[in-house]
């Protein structure tokens, strides 16, 4: 066959045969392969995605490693032994059965921090406390960016077994978002080994500054207290004990501080930083009531309780910012918003509280970065 | 400035995939109607087929030129507790806010960090 009677231009019977048949292969092609076509295009994207995971996974482990080797004995092989704690994982308490699952969440979440101090504690034993906080913090992100990658694959093999378009499908439409996540857990990863403060640390830094030349103590887990006088009212500023990389047990606190006054507290502010919606500025400052902090329920119940019990007043101030932002160093617009909520803090003191109330100031964050 | 660039590239190659093919189309034009030149279409359509890989080429150099900059511009900042004195200098390891950092420049007081943050970079 001549290479123009596959192309072919005339108007005799062979040519329109010629052409019925292109006609026909192009509908069938679209007919019977498209679902295939589809499949093959929502696999690339996801293959793409899952290889760039595996190396911000990768990536992730070798700066984990780097940072362990100062503080690690000579003697034990921190790779292998790191490579296999990255799969730790935490079983969620059952909440079928919801009474008291609050207090289930925590013991789990205690034991969970217990166990990843312990680790660090193995294989890091020369580091301070400082710094064993903030190698806590990188495996933390080590850990999630080591289970996202794994996530991702999982689905991305599974869609490739079952052949299933909707598998892809669901996957290609979070990926964005997932990347994103990834993204701010790996670039986290370097500040903190490097000890620098992150936008999350807003909360802590507006406590330190209030804080500032007065004695503290440490009241609860990881948490330390300041008694500041402020146009004669008796604020109770709590915050992470820093510059290590700690979050503490704030609900804890602001709990034990109440109960000690017998609930006679006029009001909790809490500072926290909080994720913006697209299209809002970095650093506002924004005004609400409630507790206003981000942990996975249990410090954030016994604020709450604690202050129903009592009738307390729960007012919340919190700076915007998107997520890479709380987890990477502290913008220029978020240190200024510091400043900016420690005078709004002083103003909302003295407009909604009289002369010897006792007040509660709660920095809520983790304070790598920012000491007292 | 990283976008601009790659946006650069972007429109070189556009600009190219668009050449290339008003010269498909001069010389199918060519072949069509004026009998005499196929010598001439013939090798416009093979420059047209050569700017079309340099179009490739060019965005593909433009992806590979973009890469993250890591470098960050961290700034301390660091205060006194008796005066107002302030000064900037880059973060160094081991600095932490309100950490207590010697005597003052200025009177005599205790200097320490008030504030560590990321400032964009500048081009
Ligand atoms: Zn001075």
């Amino acid at each position: 066959m001549m290479i123009n009677q596959l192309f072919p231009s005339g108007n005799d019977i062979s040519s329109i045969l010629m052409n019925l048949i292109w006609l026909f292969l192009f509908f069938s092609i679209l007919l019977f392969f498209n679902q295939k076509i589809q499949i093959w295009v929502y696999q690339r994207n996801a293959e793409k995605a899952t290889m760039k995971l595996q190396f911000l996974a990768e990536k992730g482990k070798e700066e984990a490693l780097k940072s362990i080797k100062n503080f690690a004995p000579e003697n034990i092989d921190i790779k292998s032994q790191v490579t296999s704690f990255l799969d730790f994982f935490t079983i969620e308490p059952v909440d079928k059965d919801p009474f008291g699952v609050l207090n289930r969440l925590e013991h789990i979440l205690d034991n969970r921090r217990d166990r990843i101090k312990l680790f660090i504690s193995q294989i890091a034993p020369k580091a301070g406390k400082v710094e064993a906080a903030n190698v806590e913090d990188i495996m933390e992100a080590a850990i999630a960016l080591n289970f996202i990658f794994k996530i991702v694959r999982h689905y991305l093999l599974l869609g490739k077994k079952t052949k299933s378009l909707m598998i892809f499908i669901q996957l290609d439409m979070q990926l964005p978002l997932i990347m994103k996540i990834a993204e701010a857990y790996f670039k986290a990863l370097k500040t903190f080994s490097s000890g620098k403060p992150i936008g999350d640390g807003l909360g802590p830094l507006v406590a330190s500054r209030l804080m500032f030349g007065y004695p503290k103590q440490v009241i609860a887990e990881d948490i330390v207290c300041s008694e500041v006088n402020i146009e004669n009212r008796k604020v109770y500023v709590i915050k992470a004990e820093g510059p290590g990389g700690v979050v503490g047990k704030p609900g804890e606190a602001v709990k034990r501080l109440v109960e000690l006054h017998g609930g006679k507290i006029a009001r909790i502010f809490m500072i926290d930083a909080a994720s913006k919606l697209e299209g809002e500025t970095t650093g506002e400052v924004v005004e609400g009531v409630g507790a206003a902090i981000g942990d996975p329920g249990p410090e954030k119940y016994k604020i709450e309780e604690v202050a129903t019990k009592y009738k307390i007043p729960l007012d919340a101030i919190i700076c915007k910012m998107d997520i890479e932002e709380a987890l990477t160093t502290m913008k220029k617009e978020i240190a200024e918003a510091a400043d900016l909520i420690v005078n709004k803090i002083k103003k909302a003191i003295i407009e909604r509280t009289k002369e010897g109330d006792i007040v509660i100031v709660a920095g809520i964050g983790n304070t790598i970065g920012i000491g007292q | 400035m990283n976008s601009n660039k790659s946006n650069k590239f972007t429109l070189i190659s556009i600009l190219l995939v668009i050449i290339a093919f008003i010269l498909f189309l001069l010389s199918t034009f060519l072949d069509q109607y004026l009998f005499q030149y196929t010598m001439i279409s013939k090798v416009i359509t093979f420059t047209g087929l050569i700017l079309l890989i340099i179009s490739w080429a060019i965005y593909f150099m433009g992806l590979k030129q973009i890469k993250p900059q890591t470098t960050e511009n961290v700034i301390t900042v660091i205060a006194c507790k008796n005066c107002d004195y302030r000064e900037e200098r880059p973060f160094m390891e081991g600095d932490y806010v309100f950490k207590e950092i010697g005597k003052c420049k200025k009177c005599s007081g205790t200097s320490y960090i008030y504030a560590i943050y990321l400032v964009p970079v500048k081009k």
